[in-house]
């Protein structure tokens, strides 16, 4: 390695030689399906639910891997004032359009790439003209603007990310446009092409002001903030107990990432409901995507927040300063869930006191009347009322439930277990569309799956028992857990099971479903399995 | 002889086809300061990490005031002071955060002595970990060690973090104070003009082996110096002294 340029594009193939290769793994395979096994013109893979399964999603998710591997995004803090740009580079003795202009050469060059691999290989829908060169220009722009706006030092924590998205939005809004109004091939290239030097020029103005450690400080420019500041910095009194402590740790750490998103993200959603006005339809979906907001925002920072060292990408470890609490495995799992739970609350709070205002702002509010109106006649007030909270109870739960579910995975701190079970799930992820599909297209295999539904959901009841009753006696033998918070624990989510039995079957009585199918349904429901197996992964990782 | 604030005994410890640890018994009685000296990877910090609880024994025993660190990690670690050679306090909490968090883990904890270190380290309250330089960073961690008194104090590899002027200064009165008033101090280092500075008793670590261990006026009968003694007992220098 005899220069720079052959040095930094060696780091990207080797701390990202597995992920490369399962992108070009993906590429092979799509272009295997083209070439081997379909035949021209055939329209198998080419409907809706299997193209976005075979092409859209991977490709998407490939695009989003792409913008993190080449922006340096693994290794550096998102909310941070300072640079995302490694600081160990600062010291290389190479100019700063050489730390600049590699990283970007790379990362446009494999985004043009991935766009004219997939163009080339990827089955698309018949009667579309998919262009050749603009979308790998626009995959290039966004990638050099990511680059810029991420190794760009801000004056206030979180900036970057709001600045980042407004950008990239924007950019993508004048895409739109020039798509709505038609613009062709060359009027597209036109608007992208001086993208990328753009970026190159703010990508190293960033980098240049990082390296010289030139951070601007806003945090105390106003008299304001500064006697907020002081306020803030009071001294408060002590803890009433380490629980608490940690539970406050847990909190300042990852607790205000799940509101903060979803405060987020709320207004650009709601300001949708001026635009639905009185379709009902679109005022719904508005209303969904709300609803999916925090739960679905849940399980990007759950999995963060899970990680013992959240800003560094290859550390799986129980840093020393949490392992030498003197609190018990169990302890510092109950404060991660009390803080999801919190947290949880928090978002629930932004989206349950910001819809009704929005709602009614918009002129909306008489559709939801409507609809609610029409249910209530249907099946009655407090069907229709215990059918709502039911909804609300179950997003709540959700949102909770992806925020712990992956503790039992990423606190075993093995990395072995945490990147196979991350493959694993793509894995489902990617075949879910096409198998949801096959079923609705099966009439023979929705009976065949109904008729079976009690035995499958009975074997998944038991798997999920059995589970549980491991976890409780390694619980019990390596004394994690007392006698009694094991028999308090198995009451608490027996009355959960129990209660929400009840309300299912108050809620479905008729012939046609089973009581004991309604049982297995809330013995499912309520979590236990897996979040029981946190402390025993925490310990597995805190004493290895 | 008093009661042993740790034993460990026949303790080995593999990372692969490493062997960090070979059949290390060692017994510290309480009330003196003990120096574990060798080169880097040595084997002194999985010691440390072993006494702790932060790794779990794979043959052999370990137990800390008569407990085992990894089945009652509450109960050992409540009465231990340990400052990390990693220094990874948390980088987003206030330096009085930091005291107001630790201090609610330890029922000893004492906020005039953790004040009085406080101004004796200067330390703003107001700074964040994060802004602070790698001393000050050693000197938080030091004080959070300190202030509830512990049983036990332990120092992995002080000299990489805290800078020479709390080293010669502060550190060694400290140690010092904690020794006389009957309680233990155990710290590594790779530095063996510090260790003979401070300490009553030095054990040795070379390659995962214990290869002396003895008072340290024992050791200056039979050697000139503590570096002669490490010689005739590694075979090699240590690791020369960095400018105070």
């Amino acid at each position: 390695m005899r220069s720079p340029a052959l040095a930094i594009g060696w780091e990207f193939r080797r701390r990202h030689r597995w992920g490369l290769i399962a992108v070009a793994g993906y590429l092979f395979v799509v272009a295997m399906i083209r070439f081997l096994i379909l035949e021209p013109g055939d329209p198998v893979l080419v409907d809706s639910v299997r193209f976005a399964a075979v092409v859209s999603v991977p490709l998407t998710a490939t695009f989003v891997y792409l913008l993190a591997v080449f922006s340096y995004g693994f290794a550096g803090d998102l909310a941070a004032r300072h640079s995302m740009y490694p600081a160990r580079m600062f010291t290389l003795p190479v100019t700063n359009a050489a730390l600049v202009g590699w990283p970007m050469l790379y990362g446009t060059a494999a985004m043009a790439i991935l766009w004219m691999a997939a163009r080339l290989f990827a089955v698309w829908p018949s009667g579309i003209e998919i262009p050749l060169i603009w979308p790998a220009l626009l995959g290039a722009a966004l990638l050099a603007w990511t680059q810029a706006l991420t190794w760009m030092p801000y004056g206030l924590p979180g900036i970057r990310l709001i600045v980042a998205v407004l950008c990239l939005a924007a950019l993508d809004t004048v895409v739109l446009l020039a798509i709505h109004f038609k613009a062709g091939e060359p009027g597209m290239v036109a608007i992208l092409a001086p993208q990328v030097p753009l970026a190159y020029l703010v990508a190293r103005f960033a980098v240049a002001r990082a390296r010289r450690g030139d951070v601007p400080d806003w945090r105390g420019l106003s008299a304001r903030s500064g006697e907020i500041a002081d306020v803030l910095r009071r001294p408060r009194d002590h803890f009433s107990s380490p629980r608490r402590a940690q539970m406050w740790f847990e909190w300042r750490r990852h607790g205000r990432s799940l509101p903060a998103l979803v405060g987020l993200l709320l207004p650009f959603e709601l300001v949708l409901l001026w635009l639905a006005k009185d379709a009902a339809a679109f005022v719904f979906e508005i209303l969904f995507l709300v609803l999916i907001t925090p739960p679905f925002m849940a399980a990007f920072t759950g999995w963060t927040g899970s990680k013992p060292h959240p800003n560094v990408n290859d550390s799986y470890g129980v840093p020393p300063f949490i392992a030498t609490r003197p609190l018990t495995s169990a302890e510092l799992i109950a404060a991660k869930l009390k803080m999801a739970m919190w947290s949880t609350l928090s978002a629930w709070v932004l989206v349950f006191v910001t819809t009704p205002l929005a709602l009614a702002w918009s002129g909306t509010w008489p559709v939801l009347i409507e609809r609610a109106q029409r249910m209530n006649d249907a099946i009655g007030t407090p069907r229709a009322v215990a059918f709502v909270l039911l909804i609300l109870a179950a997003f709540i739960v959700s949102t909770w439930k992806q925020l712990v579910q992956s503790l039992h995975i990423v606190l075993t701190g093995r990395e072995w277990l945490i990147k196979g079970s991350v493959l694993l799930t793509l894995t489902f992820l990617i075949l879910l569309g096409p198998i949801v599909e096959w079923i609705i297209d099966s009439p023979s295999v929705q009976r065949a799956l109904w008729n079976a539904l009690p035995l499958i959901l009975a074997g998944l009841a038991g798997l999920k028992m059995s589970a549980a009753a491991w976890i409780a006696t390694r619980l019990d033998r390596s004394r994690l857990l007392g006698d009694r918070a094991l028999v308090l624990g198995a009451a608490c989510w027996l009355v959960a099971v129990l209660a929400l039995y009840g309300v299912l079957v108050w809620f479905f009585s008729t012939p046609f479903v089973a009581r004991y199918v309604l049982a297995l349904i809330a013995i499912l429901a309520v979590p236990l399995a897996r979040i029981s197996a946190a402390p025993l992964a925490l310990a597995w990782n805190r004493h290895r | 002889m008093s009661e042993s604030v740790i034993s460990v005994s026949e303790l080995t410890r593999r990372f692969g086809a490493t062997t960090a640890l070979d059949s290390v018994s060692v017994s510290l009685p309480r009330g003196a300061v003990y120096g574990l000296v060798g080169a880097n990877g040595a084997g002194k910090t999985t010691l440390i990490r072993h006494i702790l609880g932060l790794l779990r024994a794979e043959s052999g025993s370990v137990r800390v005031f008569g407990l085992d660190p990894v089945a009652d990690p509450v109960a050992v670690l409540s009465r231990i002071g340990y400052l990390s050679e990693e220094n990874d306090l948390p980088g987003w909490m206030r330096v009085d955060e930091l005291i107001r968090y630790t201090s609610a883990f330890y029922p000893k904890w004492d906020d005039a002595y953790a004040e009085e270190l406080r101004r004796a380290f200067a330390l703003d309250p107001a700074a964040k970990i994060k802004d602070l330089s790698r001393g000050q960073r050693a000197r938080a961690g030091l004080l959070i060690a300190l202030a509830h008194r512990p049983e036990l104090l332990v120092l992995d590899e002080p000299s990489s973090g805290l800078d020479p002027i709390v080293r010669r200064d502060i550190l060694g009165a400290v140690i010092r104070t904690i020794a006389d008033e009957g309680r233990t101090v155990l710290f590594s280092s790779h530095l063996l003009n510090e260790v003979e500075e401070v300490a009553d008793h030095v054990t040795m670590i070379d390659y995962g082996r214990i290869v002396l261990s003895a008072p340290l006026d024992a050791i200056k009968e039979s050697h000139r110096s503590l570096n002669e003694a490490f010689i005739a007992h590694v075979g090699r220098a240590a690791t020369p002294a960095p400018e105070a």
